[in-house]
């Protein structure tokens, strides 16, 4: 089995060590066995999203992200229908809110991709810190009416709201999520998942990262797949300081 | 005060550049005021001219060399007004405390309007840098590294487009007046190199003080234009430094007859690539507290041909920067491979846990990392080769320790370190007579 990771303008949205967002999709699938290819696309480059598995699109600095969403709007119908064909995409931080409809930057007001039911003002004092939260989505746990929990670290000024047909990532426990008033932390539809949380989001939530493989594997052999299990001491220990953390030391 | 002030700014080696700048210029005996160990916030710039005052409140002092810090600068400089500001470099740094690097470069530019008569010295290798020198345009000098380095010095090879894994501080590499991607007819590391836009003709400038010959081994060397320099420093990223005091320093008309005997005798400030002796075994504690520092210093590592044990202590405090995200950013792959002379690693500090894993996912062999967060242990049981940590020996095949740190664990790991060495030496005292006898 292979998977084609569509990294989006790594020249430009690079914050926060999104390259090991990158890195570790790679790695979990290339310790199971499975071919990981990663192919960088520039401003200007076609992109061949009928032979993508996985689009990833992280954040950048306020001028870099306002170039990207101008030449995103060319692909936004190409993405749209690879969105809703179940197609994976993973956007952090800026590239979560290009997702939306809009979103504001120095006064202006930017338009976004619509492919996400959500917009982006700008406040004043930027949420910054370490992020705990509780996901009960039935895709990402093991069991029914049972949650599991997400960390990360979240820098952003943006505040995000979601619209009724969407549900969060989500809830947090510690740290302020989309727009630090409602809870709710990031957004998953379909095999979209967008957030605020870099540190970067998959090394310590390897449940994500197999989430995102399995979508990416299953919808290009048609077939349930099961991954096979890892060793995972070393992330869930970096997981757990951070949930422990919360109790101990950050309340 | 009736001397000339100069301004250290820039996010890597403001305090290897001006400490050496002041050694320069005290070895000239002139009194010279200095902030010396990187205390270089509003609080650390006051308390070097306090300590340079009479009871009358004049300054008794020929000049001063001050560090500020990017961000104060827009506070700072006013006050101090500068004769001359260096500028040393612009990476990426601590993201939650600065935002991003444009928002550095912006603050710089602001607070370089307020003092427009201060003469520049600016690192013409490093766009973000020399695009300075029109805020507004004034005098300026640049120093810079004119050839094609020929050594590893940490940076990628930017033509390799294929090769996704080192992707450090790549923002830096647009044009800042037109955002054209830069071209590079030759590159150091990070953005440092020599580049042009085809967007707007913004260039390299020619370098007034230009290094040549640069040699790394064993402590780098250099000629700026034709002065030999021999340094006691290791690291390529250590050029600019010595090219930013020295450029200075002919400015101010200092003889440079003699640097030899300062450059020899200037031992490095705390933490910088300072050394150590435990036992017989040495030891190198080393700042590295964003990835291109860190980087540069994996590039001096493997420049390094001992087996070495690695000890990567990371804390979250507040003047570390909570976010410690950077770490992905930082080249770990580099020491993964088997011919780069690297035996064990320890993941310690506040955040160890993320340290190990960003270790486990460089693919650097399990059975060689180590988890401990108490950093006199780990130091204690991989110098001694006994005890063991986290289950595993720590004997190995190690024949230098190198230590790095970022910002708040350096005071307290240096202390560990001296602490260790006087009772390595005090031990040995005590042994002599006794191997004598037998
Ligand atoms: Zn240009």
């Amino acid at each position: 089995m292979n998977i084609r990771i569509a990294h989006l303008y790594p020249d430009l949205l690079n914050l926060y060590g999104d390259r090991g967002n990158i890195t570790c999709l790679q790695k979990r699938c290339s310790w199971r066995g499975i071919e990981a290819t990663v192919h960088e696309y520039r401003l200007g480059d076609e992109l061949p999203l009928d032979e993508t598995d996985i689009l990833f699109l992280g954040g950048g600095s306020d001028r870099e992200q306002c170039i990207v969403s101008e030449h995103l709007q060319g692909h936004r119908d190409a993405i749209q229908s690879y969105v809703e064909s179940d197609g994976v995409l993973v956007a952090v931080c800026g590239g979560y809110q290009l997702l939306g409809h809009s979103y504001q930057q120095a006064g202006e007001t930017i338009a976004g991709l619509s492919i996400i039911d959500s917009y982006t003002i700008a406040g004043e004092r930027r949420l910054i810190g370490n992020v705990v939260m509780r996901c009960q989505h039935q895709q990402l746990v093991s069991a029914p009416s049972s949650a599991t929990s997400v960390v990360g670290f979240e820098n952003h000024a943006g505040r995000t709201y979601l619209g009724p047909a969407h549900t969060p990532l989500g809830v947090v426990t510690q740290g302020y999520g989309n727009n630090g008033e409602d809870g709710g932390e990031g957004v998953l539809y379909r095999n979209v998942i967008g957030t605020y949380l870099h540190g970067p989001l998959f090394p310590k939530n390897p449940l994500l990262a197999d989430f995102v493989i399995r979508s990416a594997l299953q919808r290009k052999y048609s077939s349930s797949i099961a991954l096979s299990p890892l060793d995972d001491s070393v992330e869930h220990r970096a997981h757990d300081y951070l949930t422990r953390c919360r109790l101990a030391r950050c309340q | 005060m009736d001397g000339k002030t100069v301004a250290v700014c820039g996010t890597n080696g403001k305090t290897t550049t001006n400490n050496l700048l002041a050694a320069l210029l005290r070895a000239q005996g002139m009194r010279v005021i200095c902030n010396e160990i990187g205390s270089n916030m509003i609080a650390g710039v006051i308390t070097a001219y306090l300590e340079c005052c009479t009871r009358t409140g004049r300054v008794e002092a020929d000049i001063a060399c001050l560090e500020v810090d990017e961000a104060f600068g827009v506070h700072v400089l006013p006050h101090i007004e500068p004769d001359i500001v260096i500028v040393t470099n612009l990476f990426r740094d601590q993201l939650d405390r600065y935002g991003e690097i444009d928002i550095t470069r912006e603050l710089l530019v602001r607070a370089l309007k307020k003092v427009p008569g201060a003469m520049l010295v600016l690192n013409g290798d490093d766009p973000l840098c020399a695009s300075l020198c029109r805020t507004p345009p004034r005098v300026r000098t640049f120093f810079g590294v004119s050839e094609e380095v020929p050594v590893p010095t940490g940076g990628e090879s930017i033509s390799d487009e294929s090769d996704a894994v080192q992707t450090e501080a790549r923002e830096g590499r647009f044009c800042v007046f037109c955002h054209h991607e830069l071209q590079y007819r030759y590159y150091h590391y990070s953005q440092l190199g020599d580049y042009f836009c085809e967007g707007c003709n913004f260039r390299r400038p020619t370098l007034d003080f230009a290094a040549r010959e640069v040699r790394l081994d064993p402590h780098l060397a250099f000629s700026m234009n034709d002065l030999p320099v021999q340094t006691a420093y290791r690291g390529f990223y250590n050029v600019y430094n010595v090219l930013a005091a020295l450029t200075v320093a002919t400015l101010l008309e200092i003889n440079l007859d003699d640097i030899d005997a300062v450059l020899a005798s200037y031992a490095p400030q705390i933490g910088r690539m300072e050394e150590f002796v435990i036992d017989g075994m040495p030891a190198v504690l080393n700042l590295s507290k964003n990835p291109t520092g860190f980087n540069q210093t994996i590039a001096a590592m493997r420049a390094d041909t001992r087996q070495k044990n690695v000890v990567v202590v990371v804390n979250d405090n507040d003047q570390d920067g909570t976010d410690i995200s950077w770490i992905w950013d930082v080249d770990f792959e580099q020491m993964a491979e088997a011919d780069a002379g690297f035996a064990r690693f320890v993941a310690s500090g506040i955040r160890a846990e993320d340290v190990a894993l960003r270790m486990k996912y460089a693919e650097i062999t399990p059975d060689t990392v180590l988890f401990e967060k108490d950093v006199r242990r780990v130091i204690e049981v991989l110098l001694r080769g006994e005890g063991e940590v986290t289950g595993k020996s720590g004997a190995s095949r190690g024949e230098v320790l190198y230590v790095l740190v970022n910002y708040t664990p350096l005071f307290e790991t240096q202390r560990v370190l001296l602490d260790l060495q006087a009772a390595g030496s005090a031990a040995r005292a005590d042994a002599t007579p006794r191997r004598r006898r037998a």
